[in-house]
């Protein structure tokens, strides 16, 4: 797997969630997916694990996940109505593991910038993603998505968006 | 005075108001306001800090808040919880920087004064070099959170060293935590850490949403009725008791339809039921086998929900959870939310997976419902901060409506509950008692 398809789908992903092609975006999504975000700590020094796997803000399968995109197009998801403006910036995109030439394991850093409704403040939400991304067919899918924020107070009022 | 301080007169104006329904919408957001409430409400009542199962093992530590104290809360070398504004004595560095952990002691990274469990200072750098022997190190222990008390694993600080016994304050509360918290034979369990995230809206916003709002439902959470997760009767989210209590507590209880074809208890597995039966007396068991959904609030922010919802989309089977959260006030237009799920430790596994899918799928900054509800309560601190709102002339006209059921609905007798019971959840009664104790709270105090 090359790595510029690599950027070349998570860019791509970044732009349909950015754009809101929610279909689209379902597409790049394995049947099976495994989508979670657990909650960061601030832990002590010699505790180094600062993930808590056991509680999360999403934890979701394809079928959730299509849930949660049909409830934006109802008449009053209010969250998204009038629908917030955001930018996935997504770098340092790094190749951890390749399992086998059809599927390799990577890391990138994701910020989410917001913009909601006339508040000329931004929110912002950042942190690490690991993925599995996976050749089937000839096209690219997104197996499994950890995305690990690095706030453990969040800063947004809600995530009504994709991470 | 129309837009002057606080004083007497004014507040026995609200107070007038709230008993006819009625709440000036500056309440939420005036500066003042928000001083008197960290005084009169926040430092003075009982506040909830933790869950027992957060903190099992000696040395067992969470770092909490109560409103802008903070507090190290912790199990001793004796098994015994104790609560420390977590803050050395020495020149007031935030002892404790970690959400949780365990420790035999904690050193503050100042100067090196060293605490136990116990609180006493037990170590400082150069310690009779530099003090000599006559300071009395007793005297210079962390300074403990005045009182602290627990009620079904559920543990309180109280800044106050007069306020009244924690079970005193909970009052009718406690049986309905019962429950919620004391129908299994082992309690509940706290899952992971809880949930924290910034809300830009007033503390009493959401307190009041939880506690006497159901209301808002049909409206606020219609893309659901829309998906055909919620049932599309606009009513539903009345059918059942909203149950007034004192000190400014109070709890809906949404109940099972028989032609809603909802499982007894909540849908919790059959195999806990014999302990239902074991640790609930007849009248809770007969309450809680036809409860669908409760929802409400503990003076002053400590609000619960324990709903049935799907683990993913339509048709997924329904389950339940038990969620507490805590409206930490930052400032008038801006709150710190603490969500903890809660399951019973005996459940079976499988259940417990279960309810923490359907947690995290509607509640929680991502949750379907809750996405929608921090977005509203957002949209009213937004409102009410400019000059109409904040006109202290009280008048009909900037005045918020709480009129709902108010001199139309009576109490229900036969409710089998302690509480001023009343046959539907659409209704204002719980948010006026909530207002009418809030306005008491400030004006204990006021001149």
């Amino acid at each position: 797997m090359h790595y510029h398809d690599i950027c070349r789908f998570l860019y791509t992903e970044a732009s349909l969630l950015d754009a809101r092609r929610y279909d689209e975006w379902l597409d790049l999504l394995d049947d099976h997916i495994r989508y979670r975000m657990p909650l960061r700590a601030t832990r002590d020094f010699k505790d180094p694990c600062d993930i808590v796997d056991d509680m999360t803000f999403f934890d979701e399968t394809k079928q959730s996940l299509r849930t949660r995109v049909e409830r934006f197009r109802t008449t009053s998801a209010w969250a998204e109505n009038p629908h917030t403006r955001t930018r996935h910036l997504v770098t340092n995109i790094l190749v951890t593991e390749e399992n086998g030439p059809d599927e390799a394991t990577v890391q990138s850093y994701v910020l989410i910038l917001r913009s909601i409704r006339d508040n000329p403040d931004v929110e912002q939400l950042f942190g690490e993603r690991t993925d599995v991304i996976r050749r089937v067919d000839g096209t690219l899918k997104l197996m499994e998505r950890t995305v690990r924020p690095d706030q453990t107070v969040l800063s947004m009022l809600n995530l009504s968006i994709f991470v | 005075m129309k837009y002057g301080k606080l004083d007497r007169s004014l507040l026995e104006d609200v107070r007038a108001k709230v008993l006819r329904g009625m709440l000036p919408q500056w309440a939420f957001t005036d500066p003042e306001v928000f001083k008197a409430e960290l005084e009169q409400i926040f430092a003075k009542t009982w506040n909830f800090l933790g869950h027992e199962s957060e903190i099992t093992r000696p040395g067992d530590y969470v770092t909490r808040w109560i409103a802008h104290d903070p507090v190290l809360l912790l199990r001793d070398a004796e098994g015994k919880v104790q609560a420390y504004l977590n803050s050395c004595t020495h020149r007031g560095t935030k002892l404790c920087t970690a959400d949780f952990g365990n420790k035999k002691a904690f050193t503050c990274p100042y100067h090196g004064w060293t605490f136990n469990l116990s609180g006493e200072l037990t170590g400082i750098v150069a310690g009779n070099k530099v003090y000599g022997e006559e300071m009395d190190r007793s005297q210079w222990s962390l300074r403990k959170i005045p009182r602290v008390e627990s009620y079904q694993g559920m543990i309180f600080g109280s800044l106050n060293e007069h306020v009244e016994p924690l079970e005193t304050f909970l009052g009718d509360m406690k049986w309905y935590f019962d429950l919620m918290l004391g129908r299994s034979d082992h309690g509940m369990e706290v899952r992971g850490i809880p949930q924290r995230w910034i809300i830009h809206t007033n503390w009493k916003i959401s307190a009041d949403n939880f506690g006497g709002d159901p209301y808002h439902t049909a409206m606020t959470h219609r893309s659901t009725v829309e998906l055909g997760i919620s049932p599309k009767d606009p009513m539903y989210a009345s059918y059942g008791y909203q149950i007034v209590l004192d000190n400014g507590h109070g709890i809906n209880i949404i109940t099972r339809r028989k032609d809603m074809n909802v499982p007894p208890f909540q849908g919790l597995p059959s195999t806990m039921w014999s302990m239902f039966e074991r640790n609930l007396d007849p009248m809770q068991l007969d309450v809680f086998r036809n409860t669908m959904i409760t929802v409400g609030n503990c003076f002053p922010n400590l609000s619960f929900v324990s709903p049935m919802h799907g683990t993913g989309g339509p048709g997924e089977p329904l389950t339940s959870f038990v969620n507490f959260r805590v409206w930490r006030p930052l400032t008038p237009t801006s709150i710190e939310v603490t969500s903890w799920l809660m399951v019973d430790q005996d459940a079976p596994e499988a259940f417990k997976e279960a309810s923490y899918l359907s947690y995290v799928g509607s509640f929680g900054p991502a949750g379907t419902l809750e996405q929608d509800d921090a977005e509203i309560w957002t949209r009213v601190a937004e409102a009410s901060q400019g000059w109409m709102t904040q006109d202290k002339d009280v008048h009909y006209n900037n005045v918020l409506n709480y009129l709902m059921g108010l001199d139309r609905v009576e109490p229900d007798p036969s409710w089998p509950g302690p509480g001023v019971a009343y046959p539907t959840c659409y209704l204002d009664a719980i948010s006026r008692a909530f207002y009418q104790r809030w306005i008491e709270c400030l004006l204990d105090d006021a001149t």
